[in-house]
């Protein structure tokens, strides 16, 4: 067992320069090794920020951020966090093949050990890209795309995968394949999971833990105790309304559906 | 062929024999950094710096360096691409830090360091009458390129910068190659994007302030651009982009360099002119099978 939570975040407050509001104020939460935390909140709630500052992107100012017991830009550094972006707005006429990109974070870091080559194969291998390896990147699908994405956020074998909005544009059908590629790295690979997302379906098919964020945390607890009041605290109206049934999810809460017309 | 006359002539010899070596650097230079500058879409910023070298030719002018002396030439070059930098730099800040578009900035650099260009140019022009010096060197040739301008020291400043953006871009190959790619995503992996994109972009001005005696301000961004756009037409993986990207640059400039000696036209605009060629020629195979398919369409039917 690992002497440290994998992340743990103590009354963590933070403003842009310039701003007269906190974005974030009074964070506190924890996530265990292993465990899979969905970050739920409206646009603008500060998810992003959260994120910038877990992946050691923002200066933390206001209280404490810590990576497996060290700093996240250390965490960084050593390759801890693997990082899945919200939108590939990568150049793809640049030309590079699906092993140069997925490689790409390896090589920043340094000279390749025969042990990355090794893991590199096997994700390839895990992400059923081998075939592809060669081939350069704009001539990939939109799904191909993203497990190449996903094998490069992996690449550098990190123990924590943050996802951001990994879900948004995807049909319920891609969102429930997304799902289950997630439950299957998660058990092949021992990895400690974050998923931002303002989708509900995603948040609470994908985690064990949610946290509500809408400037303060609203909810930090299991699905089960996600309420929809709790909910219409967050995003702020009627939740009921918009939101359709699904026997996917808590029958008391009636929060199986999607929140992507926030 | 006067070609081969002007290289093995003595007395024409040591004029055209850095012309030539110049323009190869040139084109080594241009297509090693061409294909960065197309898939970064940096086209619209190299234009940018190469008009905003202007204002710097505009100030050592005033200044009174001429290029008759080795010092002239060095002070030039070093306030060109003093300038260009800052253009450069400009360009980048205006970009990022004030929220301006890219192109809004770029428009603002460019004129404002073109009309700069010109009033110093007028003001050199009228120092230079009153106090009976030699003339600036004209106009057109800062705008277009003269290869009568091109000497040793050009030459020597062509393979520093040749071993400066070859070494730069070696050494920084995996970061550059990131934030090519992804900028977006690469600071969560480590690459910081500013230093990257600032990096490329003094690169871009060095390549701008070597290029501008052959090419002039006005077409030193063709040899940053169409190497790498005929290559990335030809291949979408990255040895054989780089490869095609050089290649097609070098034999480009040898070939407009020897149609401008036969034809007596200026080297910059006709090399230029063959890159356009070659460019064009590449899309003749894509039109060719369009029309196959288009004639062989109605008889299928039928």
């Amino acid at each position: 067992m690992h002497p440290h939570p994998a992340i743990q975040v103590d009354h963590l407050r933070f403003r842009y320069d310039k701003a007269t509001d906190d974005v974030l104020d009074d964070i506190s939460f924890s996530v265990e090794p292993r465990e899979k935390l969905g970050v739920l909140g409206p646009n603008g709630g500060g998810k992003s920020t959260l994120l910038k500052l877990l992946l050691g992107l923002l200066p933390v100012s206001r209280g404490q951020i810590l990576i497996f017991g060290k700093p996240p830009q250390y965490a960084r550094r050593e390759g801890l966090i693997g990082y899945l972006p919200q939108k590939i707005e990568a150049e793809l006429s640049a030309p590079l093949s699906v092993r140069q990109v997925i490689a790409m974070p390896i090589k920043v870091a340094g000279q390749p050990t025969p042990e990355d080559d090794q893991h590199l194969r096997s994700m390839l291998d895990l992400f059923e890209l081998s075939s592809l390896a060669d081939k350069p990147i704009c001539a990939l699908s939109g799904g191909q795309l993203q497990r190449v994405m996903i094998a490069r956020a992996l690449a550098r074998r990190p123990k924590i995968l943050i996802l951001d909005e990994p879900t948004v544009g995807i049909d319920i059908r891609g969102q429930q394949q997304f799902a289950s590629l997630l439950n299957s790295l998660h058990e092949s690979l021992n990895l400690t999971l974050v998923i931002v997302s303002h989708e509900l379906r995603t948040i609470v098919t994908g985690s064990t833990r949610i946290a509500c964020l809408a400037r303060t945390m609203h909810f930090h607890g299991s699905a089960s105790g996600l309420t929809t009041s709790i909910l219409e605290q967050v995003f702020r109206h009627d939740v009921s309304g918009i939101i359709p049934a699904d026997d996917s999810t808590p029958p008391d809460h009636n929060c199986g559906g999607c929140c992507a017309d926030h | 062929m006067r070609t081969i006359e002007y290289l093995t002539d003595p007395a024409l010899a040591s004029f055209f024999w850095p012309v030539l070596l110049t323009t190869l650097v040139i084109a080594i230079l241009g297509g090693s950094m061409s294909w960065i500058v197309v898939v970064k879409r940096l086209s619209f910023i190299g234009q940018g710096v190469s008009h905003s070298a202007f204002g710097g030719v505009g100030i050592a002018l005033v200044v009174g360096f001429t290029s008759g002396s080795l010092l002239g030439e060095l002070a030039t070059a070093t306030i060109v691409l003093a300038f260009s930098l800052l253009a450069a730099f400009g360009i980048a800040l205006l970009s990022g830090r004030l929220s301006a578009r890219s192109d809004t900035a770029i428009g603002i650099v460019l004129s404002v360091a073109m009309a700069t260009g010109f009033l110093l140019y007028s003001l050199a022009e009228s120092i230079a009458a009153q106090s009976s010096a030699p003339p600036p060197q004209s106009l057109e040739s800062i705008l277009f390129g003269s290869v009568t301008q091109i000497d040793t020291f050009d030459l020597i400043l062509a393979l520093c910068a040749l071993a400066i953006v070859i070494a730069t871009l070696w050494m920084r190959r995996h970061r550059v190659l990131f934030w090519m790619f992804d900028e977006a995503a690469a600071p969560a992996f480590g690459v910081q994007v500013t230093r990257e994109r600032m990096v490329v972009l003094a690169l871009l001005a060095l390549v701008v302030v070597v290029t501008m005696k052959l090419a002039g301000v006005v077409l030193a961004t063709a040899v940053l651009v169409l190497p790498g756009a005929i290559a990335l037409r030809l291949s979408q993986q990255l040895r054989p982009v780089l490869c095609i990207s050089v290649l097609s640059s070098v034999a480009c400039a040898i070939i407009g360099l020897i149609l401008a000696f036969e034809l007596d036209t200026q080297p910059g605009p006709t090399i230029v002119l063959t890159l356009g060629a070659l460019f064009g020629a590449t899309w003749l195979p894509r039109l060719q099978h369009r029309s196959t398919t288009a004639s062989s369409a109605p008889s299928s039917q039928s």
